[in-house]
C-alpha cells in the first residue's frame, strides 16, 4: 500500500501525456477530469457500501443480522436494491410541477459531488486545490437545501410540502452555527486552505484545541444531513418521508443515497477541520496518508450511525430553539473565546 | 399576512396511526387547530357474529378483537358467560388464566412501549421490545398452540393444562424480565431527547380522565387508583401482593412509563401464580351443549388497555342474542379530539401512541 | 446532568452491538415447533366414525363432510376443510371424540391458486357394503385405505411445496 499510489498514478499519466505530445494544458486538463471522475466514480461505490454499512450497523445494533443474502456476507444487496429501484416506475402523480419534480432527484447528487471536488483524500490528493476550499464546500453543500425544498414543493402534497418548509427551516438555522464552528479553526490556522488548515495540525489535532467546537460542529453536522435526532425532514413516523413521499422508483433511490453522500461530505470535513485530515496520529507513518483518513472519515460515520440507532427524534420547535437558543450562542462564545486565547498567547510572545 | 389553516388527514394509510385509524387535522401551519377521529376501518361486525354462533364458537372471534392481548380478550367473554351460568371456574383453571393473561399483558405492554419508542422515532427500542415480546409469543405457543389468536379459554376453564416444559422457560423469561425492563428504561425513558418530547405532552387531567371513561395504564397514569385486580378482584388476584404503579402528571411520559412498571408488577404476579399453582382439573363440570339459562350477565375483567367488559344476553338458546363488548381502546380515545388541539403533527403521533389503541378493538 | 440519559442509551446498544443475535435465519435453520402447535390438518380416516362433531363445533363452517349410509354405519366418503376461512382455533380437534382429526406441524399450507387452497383430507367413493367379518373386511378396508392414501398424498406434496 503505497503513499504514492494515487499522486504516482496521476504524475504518470501526467509524464505520458507530454511523452505523446499532448500540450502541458491539456494535457493538465485530462489529468484533472480524470481524477475528478475518480472522485464520482468513488463516492457513488462509497455511498453504495455505506447504505449497506448502515443496514449492517444498525441491524447490529438490534440484535439482527442484516443482508446477508446477495453475494457473500450480504455486500451485494445495494446494487441488488439499486437495480431493483432502476426496474421501477417513477410515479408523476396528477398536478405536481412535473420539471421541478422530476429536476430535484436529478440535481440532488450535485452539491455533495460539488464539494468532494476540493477534499484532500490524501497528501496531495485533493483533486481541485483551491484556497478557499473550505468557503466553497460551505457555499456548495448549503444548496442541498433548495433541491430537497424543490422536491417537497413541487409534490402538490401536504406531507411533502410540510417536509419541504421544514428543510428550509432546519438547514437555513443549523448552518449558522456550523460555519461559526468551523470559524474558530480557521481563527487558529489562519487560512481557508484546506491543505494548509491539514498541516497546521501537525502539531495538535484540532479537536483538542477547539472540543465545543467540534461537538456544535458534529450536532449541527448531522443535522445538516437530516439524521436522527434532527431527521424531522423525513420524520416517517409523522410525515411519512417528508419531501420524498410522493417519489417512486430511482428517484426515490436518488434522495436515499444522496443522504449518504451529504454524511459522506460531513464528516469528511470533520476529519480535515478537526481530526488532522489524512495525518498519520502518533506518527504512525506505517500506513498510507489516504487510508489514516478513511479511518477516521469512516469512525465518524460510524459514530453518526450509532447516535442514529440509538437515539429518537426532537420535535421541530425543539430543534429550532435548540439551533437559535443553544448551538449560535455557544459557537459564537467559542469564537470569543478563541480570539481572546489567540490574542493572550500572542501577547506572551508565544 | 393572511394565512389560513389547512386540512391534512392523516391515515387510515399512515405509519403511525397503529393500524387504518383516521385522524382528520386541522392544522394552521404545523399546530393542530382541530381534530377529528374516525374509527371503523377495520370494524368486522364481532359482536353480530357472535349472534349466529354458539357460545363457545364466540372465543376464537374475541381473539381477534384486541390481538395483541388476545388471551385477556377470551377471558372477559367467557367470565360473562361463567356469570351467566352460575359456573364455578376451578382453582387451577384460574390460577392458569392468571398466568397466561399475565403473560398476554406483558407481550402486549412491550408492543405498546415498543411502538411509541418508534412513534417517537427511536426504531432500535421497538425492535428490543418484539425481542423480547419473542419469548412471551413462545410461551404462549407452548400452551395454547398458536402465536396471536389463542382461543384458549373456555367456558368453564381453558382448554389444556400447561405443558412441563412451560415451566423452566417461564422461568428463565421472568429471571431476565427485569433487566430487560432496565433496558427499556435506559434506551427510552432516561434518555432526554425523549423526556423532551413527551415530558408535559397531551395531559389529561384525572377528574377529565374519570369523566371520560378512561381506564387502564390511561387512566392509572392521570394518577387515579383505579385497577381493577386490586380494587375489585376477579378470578383469584386478591391472594396476589402486587403494587398498581400511578402516575403523576397524566402526561405521555407517565402514560410510557406506567407500562413498563406494569410490565414489571405482571412478572410478580406470575411468580406468585406459579408458585401457588395448585392441583386439581382445569375444566368445570360443564355440560356439553352450553346452554345458558334466560337472562343477561356483565363481566369486566382488567385488559391490558383498560377495562374489558363483556355483556351477554341469553334467550334459552344455543346461541347469544346479543353480546355487547366494552373495548377500552374505543372508549379512551373519547378524549383524543380535544387532547390534540394545540400541540403540534409530531405529537399528534406521540398522543396517540401514548394512548396504546389497538384498532381490532377500536372497531371490533 | 443533561446528557446522562443519552450517554446510557449509546452504552445500551454498543453493549447490543456485541451481543448474540436472535435472527432465525429461516429456510435453513427452523426454531421447533411446539408439540401443541396448530398447523396442517390430519385426518385418520379409519379412526374417523363420521360423527360430524368436528363440523358443528367449528366457528366458521370451514369443515365440508359428506357420508354414505353403507350398511348400519355412517362412511366418510369426503372430508373438505375450506382452509381459506379456517382460523385454526382447534375446537374440531377438541371435538374429536375419537382422535381422529390432528394438528401436525406442517405450516406451509400457501396455494398459488385460492380454488387449491381447500384441504381435501378424504375423497373415496362408498363401497358397496362394508363386511361385518373381520377377514372379509380387510380386502374391502385395503381398497379403501389405498385410495384414501392417495388422496391425501397426492394432496399433501401441494401443500408442502
Amino acid at each position: 500500500m503505497g503513499e504514492n499510489l494515487f499522486t504516482g498514478i496521476a504524475a504518470w499519466m501526467r509524464t505520458a501525456l507530454l511523452d505523446i505530445g499532448t500540450p502541458p494544458l491539456l494535457s493538465e486538463f485530462i489529468v484533472l477530469l480524470v481524477k475528478l471522475l475518480a472522485v464520482i466514480i468513488f463516492v457513488s461505490l462509497n455511498v453504495l457500501w455505506l447504505v449497506y454499512m448502515e443496514r449492517k450497523v444498525c441491524a447490529y445494533i438490534q440484535c439482527r443480522i442484516g443482508p446477508n443474502r446477495v453475494g457473500p456476507k450480504g455486500l451485494l444487496q445495494t446494487v441488488a436494491d439499486v437495480l431493483k429501484l432502476l426496474g421501477k416506475e417513477i410515479i408523476v402523480p396528477r398536478r405536481v410541477d412535473k420539471i421541478v419534480y422530476l429536476a430535484a432527484p436529478l440535481l440532488v447528487f450535485v452539491p455533495p459531488m460539488m464539494a468532494f471536488a476540493v477534499i484532500p483524500w490524501g497528501n496531495g490528493m485533493a483533486p481541485v486545490e483551491m484556497n478557499i476550499g473550505i468557503f466553497y464546500v460551505l457555499a456548495v453543500a448549503s444548496l442541498s437545501t433548495l433541491i430537497f425544498w424543490m422536491g417537497g414543493w413541487s409534490s402538490y402534497n401536504k406531507y411533502s410540502l410540510v417536509g419541504g418548509m421544514r428543510v428550509v427551516a432546519q438547514m437555513v438555522s443549523y448552518e449558522l452555527p456550523l460555519v461559526l464552528a468551523l470559524l474558530g479553526v480557521v481563527m487558529l490556522a489562519g487560512t481557508l486552505n484546506i491543505n494548509d488548515i491539514v498541516n497546521a495540525q501537525r502539531q495538535v489535532w484540532f479537536v483538542f484545541a477547539q472540543p465545543l467546537a467540534f461537538l456544535i460542529y458534529l450536532t449541527a453536522g448531522i443535522s445538516e444531513v437530516n439524521r436522527v435526532p434532527f431527521d424531522l425532514v423525513e420524520g416517517e413516523s409523522e410525515i411519512i418521508a417528508g419531501p420524498y413521499t410522493e417519489y417512486s422508483g430511482m428517484a426515490y433511490a436518488m434522495y436515499m443515497l444522496a443522504e449518504y453522500a451529504n454524511m459522506m461530505v460531513v464528516a469528511c470535513m470533520a476529519t480535515i477541520m478537526f481530526l488532522g485530515g489524512w495525518l498519520a496520529p502518533f506518527g504512525w507513518t506505517f500506513l498510507p496518508s489516504w487510508f489514516w483518513f478513511f479511518i477516521k472519515v469512516y469512525a465518524l460515520i460510524f459514530l453518526f450511525m450509532w447516535i442514529r440507532w440509538t437515539y429518537p427524534r426532537i420535535r421541530v420547535d425543539q430543534l429550532m430553539g435548540f439551533g437559535w437558543k443553544v448551538l449560535v450562542p455557544l459557537s459564537l462564545a467559542n469564537i470569543f473565546v478563541t480570539g481572546v486565547g489567540m490574542y493572550v498567547y500572542r501577547a506572551i510572545g508565544w | 399576512m393572511r394565512t389560513q389553516t389547512y386540512i391534512l388527514n392523516m391515515g387510515p394509510q399512515h405509519p403511525s396511526t397503529h393500524g387504518v385509524f383516521r385522524i382528520i387535522l386541522e392544522l394552521d401551519g404545523e399546530v393542530v387547530v382541530k381534530a377529528k377521529a374516525v374509527p371503523g376501518y377495520l370494524h368486522r361486525g364481532i359482536e353480530k357474529l357472535a349472534e349466529l354462533r354458539t357460545y363457545p364458537q364466540v372465543i376464537p372471534y374475541t381473539d381477534r378483537m384486541d390481538y395483541l392481548a388476545s388471551m385477556l380478550m377470551n377471558w372477559g367473554y367467557v367470565a360473562a358467560v361463567e356469570k351467566l351460568m352460575g359456573i364455578e371456574v376451578p382453582e387451577r383453571a384460574e390460577y392458569i388464566r392468571v398466568i397466561v393473561g399475565e403473560l398476554s399483558r406483558i407481550a402486549s405492554h412491550l408492543v405498546a412501549v415498543g411502538t411509541y419508542s418508534v412513534d417517537i422515532g427511536g426504531f432500535t427500542g421497538f425492535l428490543y421490545c418484539f425481542r423480547d415480546r419473542e419469548r412471551v409469543l413462545d410461551l404462549l405457543e407452548m400452551v395454547s398452540g398458536s402465536r396471536m389468536t389463542f382461543s384458549y379459554f373456555r367456558i368453564g376453564g381453558v382448554a389444556d393444562d400447561l405443558p412441563p416444559e412451560f415451566f423452566p422457560t417461564l422461568d428463565k423469561f421472568l429471571h431476565d424480565l427485569p433487566s430487560l425492563c432496565d433496558e427499556y428504561d435506559g434506551l427510552i425513558t432516561g434518555n432526554e431527547i425523549f423526556q423532551a418530547r413527551t415530558k408535559f405532552v397531551g395531559i389529561i387531567p384525572p377528574d377529565v380522565a374519570v369523566n371520560y371513561g378512561l381506564t387502564g395504564p390511561n387512566l392509572r397514569a392521570s394518577g387515579v387508583l383505579y385497577d381493577l385486580r386490586k380494587v375489585r378482584p376477579y378470578s383469584v388476584y386478591d391472594r396476589f401482593d402486587f403494587e398498581v404503579p400511578l402516575g403523576k402528571n397524566g402526561d405521555c411520559f407517565d402514560r410510557f412509563a406506567i407500562r413498563i412498571k406494569e410490565i414489571r408488577q405482571s412478572a410478580r404476579i406470575i411468580r406468585q401464580a406459579v408458585d401457588g399453582l395448585p392441583e386439581g382439573p382445569i375444566m368445570a363440570k360443564v355440560p356439553r351443549v352450553i346452554k345458558p339459562p334466560k337472562g343477561e350477565a356483565y363481566a369486566e375483567i382488567e385488559s391490558s388497555k383498560g377495562v374489558f367488559g363483556c355483556y351477554v344476553v341469553s334467550d334459552g338458546s344455543t346461541q347469544p342474542y346479543r353480546v355487547h363488548f366494552r373495548r377500552p381502546s374505543f372508549i379512551n380515545l373519547g378524549y383524543l379530539e380535544k387532547l390534540l388541539e394545540g400541540w403540534k403533527i409530531a405529537d399528534v403521533i406521540a398522543i396517540l401512541g401514548s394512548l396504546d389503541i389497538v384498532l381490532g378493538e377500536v372497531d371490533c | 446532568m443533561f446528557g446522562q440519559g443519552l450517554l446510557k442509551g449509546l452504552a445500551i446498544t454498543w453493549k447490543e452491538l456485541f451481543t448474540r443475535k436472535v435472527t432465525v435465519q429461516y429456510p435453513e435453520e427452523r426454531l421447533p415447533l411446539p408439540a401443541r402447535f396448530h398447523g396442517r390438518f390430519e385426518l385418520d380416516v379409519d379412526k374417523c366414525i363420521a360423527c360430524g362433531l368436528c363440523a358443528s363445533a367449528c366457528p366458521n363452517k370451514v369443515i365440508q363432510m359428506e357420508r354414505a349410509k353403507v350398511g348400519k354405519r355412517q362412511y366418510l366418503t369426503k372430508y373438505v376443510m375450506r382452509i381459506e376461512y379456517c382460523m385454526f382455533c382447534g375446537f374440531c380437534v377438541e371435538a374429536c371424540n375419537k382422535d381422529a382429526l390432528r394438528f401436525t406441524h406442517i405450516i406451509n399450507m400457501n396455494q398459488y391458486f385460492r380454488d387449491k387452497v381447500r384441504l381435501v383430507l378424504v375423497d373415496r367413493p362408498a363401497p358397496e357394503v362394508i363386511p361385518e367379518e373381520e377377514p372379509a373386511e380387510a380386502p374391502e378396508g385395503r381398497a379403501a385405505k389405498p385410495k384414501a392414501g392417495a388422496a391425501g398424498k397426492g394432496k399433501a406434496p401441494e401443500g408442502e411445496g
